[in-house]
């Protein structure tokens, strides 16, 4: 009642503000009836080199074959669901590219449409296990690894475990740099990652915390992926737990002195997944099943140096050493993360503090 | 009398639409306990948790230590500025706004270039003078936070103040020292509580500023928690809005409370 009552009194308010400053009401419901006529929709992506090969391997070949538009709109998952979550009857997005936590949020909350063979053809070169990760809401189409990245000047023999991870940045032999709590994915990718491999799991993060307790004097934080490049090509860390992706692009920009390792124990897969909104325009549908074809997203992967889904994509000679196959990866039980999450940042603002 | 009104009837409802209203329904947010029904439990949590009022006061203080720093910095620049620059002060004045001409981005990256454990400053004074056999840990520490919010805010100390130093009647000084006070004497029992008014003026907009500020304390981290980081943090990683409007609602109090003393120190001054 009381959310109603909000949600109507915002609504309104807004809609005579807008209306009278930009005149915005009926131009934007006009626009918005025109995208639903011409089958104009609005995709997601990160941006810089994401947005890129977004557009060059999704967008173009669904405008060619369509004769649809695609725009592309930038941000990150969060901002995409509270997007959403605001105007669900009316989403102002047709496509949301999700980490696998929030996909589940969406998912739960029947914001977002089942994935079916019949709507995507290509769903059924997707393998199950990834579909059924998000409750079947949506589907995981791209994936990397958190593992180890360091600075080959610096580091000429790199720990191959998180657990000699954690004992050498311990003695001082080397700094490190681990993503911040403020980072989305942090809880996955480092806090259960790191608790699983030294013995402690979803119910038992103690290992975690004891590690970083350890470690306090060698460690540096980064807010967001540039943060840590910056930091390992500053000096400033010698290494750190970072995507795989992201070091090999590096890579191939002329930072030859970076390399990366999965872990012994196996770096968490952080998965990007890919969802329909309810009320979205229908014609979502084939950018999604572009998105999940073969030769699009070998095209992708080649691009951004990330594993694909689809089981009929070859990678090329230049990749394949690099892309860790997702069965070789920490799986997170994601849906049993999210209920801890929270749990998990509060403990971290505690004691880790930063 | 109709045309003035209507003069500020775009501005009124601009801000009506994008921000009073948001700024309503933030509030509301922050009482909401998702069934329907209100709650205060979010105020309760963050008024009497130990780590939350920390966090409070960590911001409070951090936005104390920069506003005095600045006004520290910023008092005697904008002396040199009007009294001393002369046909130099428009040059002045450009080195004083030149940091706020780059992006925020950049100017944090320089830090980190700078100081970084194997930086320009670590390896000038390990290598090239040998004055020390070990790396300064100067990055993500509160000290370089401070100092690289009062390198982007003293301009708005240094201008707040040379604009009410400007409009200083000479004639007191100059009446001060012919009834025998010496230059300290005159500046401290003249001059300065004429300009009491722009430090006030400067020290809101830098408290405000540093109050909210973001993109510093996330990229140069510190180890420092202050509210704007946990509403970000509550919204990112959490997905808290209550609470994060809750914390966003405390940091406008502070920020209201802030305006309100402006004020008062104005109508002193008027009176």
């Amino acid at each position: 009642m009381t959310n109603l009552t909000r949600r109507t009194f915002l609504g309104a308010g807004t809609a005579l503000g807008t209306s009278f400053v930009t005149g915005g009401l009926i131009t934007g419901g006009l626009s918005r009836t025109a995208y639903a006529q011409s089958a104009e929709i609005t995709v997601t992506a990160f941006g810089g080199v994401w947005e890129k090969a977004v557009r060059d391997c999704f967008v173009a070949p669904f405008e060619a074959k369509t004769h649809d538009k695609a725009n592309v709109s930038l941000g990150d998952p969060a901002q995409w669901l509270a997007q959403v979550e605001a105007n669900p009857a009316r989403p102002p997005l047709d496509v949301l590219i999700m980490t696998p936590d929030l996909a589940l949020s969406a998912a739960k909350a029947g914001l977002v449409d089942d994935f079916t063979v019949d709507k995507l053809p290509n769903l059924a070169k997707i393998p199950k296990e990834l579909t059924d990760s998000v409750m079947g809401k949506g589907t995981i189409f791209d994936y990397g690894v958190g593992g180890i990245t360091y600075n080959k000047k610096t580091v000429s023999n790199p720990p191959k475990s998180f657990a000699e991870f954690v004992d050498r940045v311990s003695s001082g032999e080397f700094v490190a740099s681990v993503p911040s709590i403020s980072y989305a994915v942090t809880p996955i990718m480092l806090i259960w990652a790191m608790a699983k491999a030294l013995g402690g799991g979803v119910d038992n993060v103690d290992p975690f915390f004891k590690a970083m307790a350890k470690m306090k004097d060698n460690l540096v934080f980064w807010g967001s992926p540039n943060d840590f490049f910056n930091q390992l090509s500053s000096g400033e860390a010698d290494l750190g737990v970072y995507f795989d992706g992201r070091t090999w692009n590096h890579y191939d920009s002329g930072a030859t002195w970076i390399d990366f390792l999965n872990p012994e124990e196996g770096g968490a897969l952080n998965g990007v997944a890919v969802q329909k909104p309810k009320n979205a325009n229908p014609a979502a549908w084939a950018y999604l099943n572009e998105i999940l074809d073969a030769g699009n997203q070998a095209k992708f992967a080649e691009i951004l140096n990330y594993g694909v889904t689809n089981t009929d994509v070859v990678y090329s000679d230049k990749l394949k050493p690099r892309v860790t196959p997702w069965q070789k990866t920490s799986f997170p039980p994601y849906e049993q993360i999210a209920k801890v999450r929270n749990e998990w940042v509060d403990r971290w603002n505690r004691e880790i503090g930063r | 009398m109709k045309r003035p009104a209507l003069l500020v009837l775009p501005a009124a409802l601009f801000l009506l639409a994008f921000f009073v209203i948001p700024l309503i329904d933030n509030g509301m947010r922050s009482f909401e306990d998702g069934d329907g029904g209100l709650t205060l439990s979010r105020y309760v949590q963050l008024m009497t948790d130990r780590f939350y009022l920390r966090v409070i006061g960590e911001t409070v203080l951090l936005s104390a230590g920069v506003t005095v720093i600045s006004a520290l910095i910023g008092y005697p620049v904008a002396y040199f500025l009007v009294r001393k620059a002369g046909k130099w002060s428009g040059f002045v004045i450009f080195l004083l706004i030149a940091p706020l001409m780059t992006s925020i981005i950049m100017r944090t990256f320089g830090w980190q270039v700078l100081f970084a454990r194997k930086g320009l400053v670590n390896n000038l004074l390990i290598d090239q003078l040998g004055l020390i056999t070990r790396p300064l840990r100067v990055l993500n520490t509160p000290e370089l936070v401070i100092a690289a919010l009062v390198h982007v805010l003293v301009p708005f100390m240094v201008l707040s103040i040379s604009s009410v130093l400007q409009g200083v009647d000479r004639r007191l000084e100059e009446s001060a020292q012919m009834l025998g006070a010496g230059p300290f004497r005159t500046f401290w029992e003249v001059t300065f509580p004429l300009t009491l008014d722009g430090i006030g003026t400067g020290a809101i907009l830098v408290f405000m500023i540093a109050n909210g500020s973001f993109v510093t304390l996330i990229l140069l981290g510190g180890g420092l928690q202050t509210l704007p980081l946990l509403i970000y943090q509550q919204f990112n990683t959490t997905r808290d809005f209550g609470m994060a409007s809750a914390m966003s609602t405390i940091l406008l109090v502070i920020a209201v409370f802030c305006l309100w003393l402006q004020l008062r120190l104005v109508r002193r001054r008027g009176a």
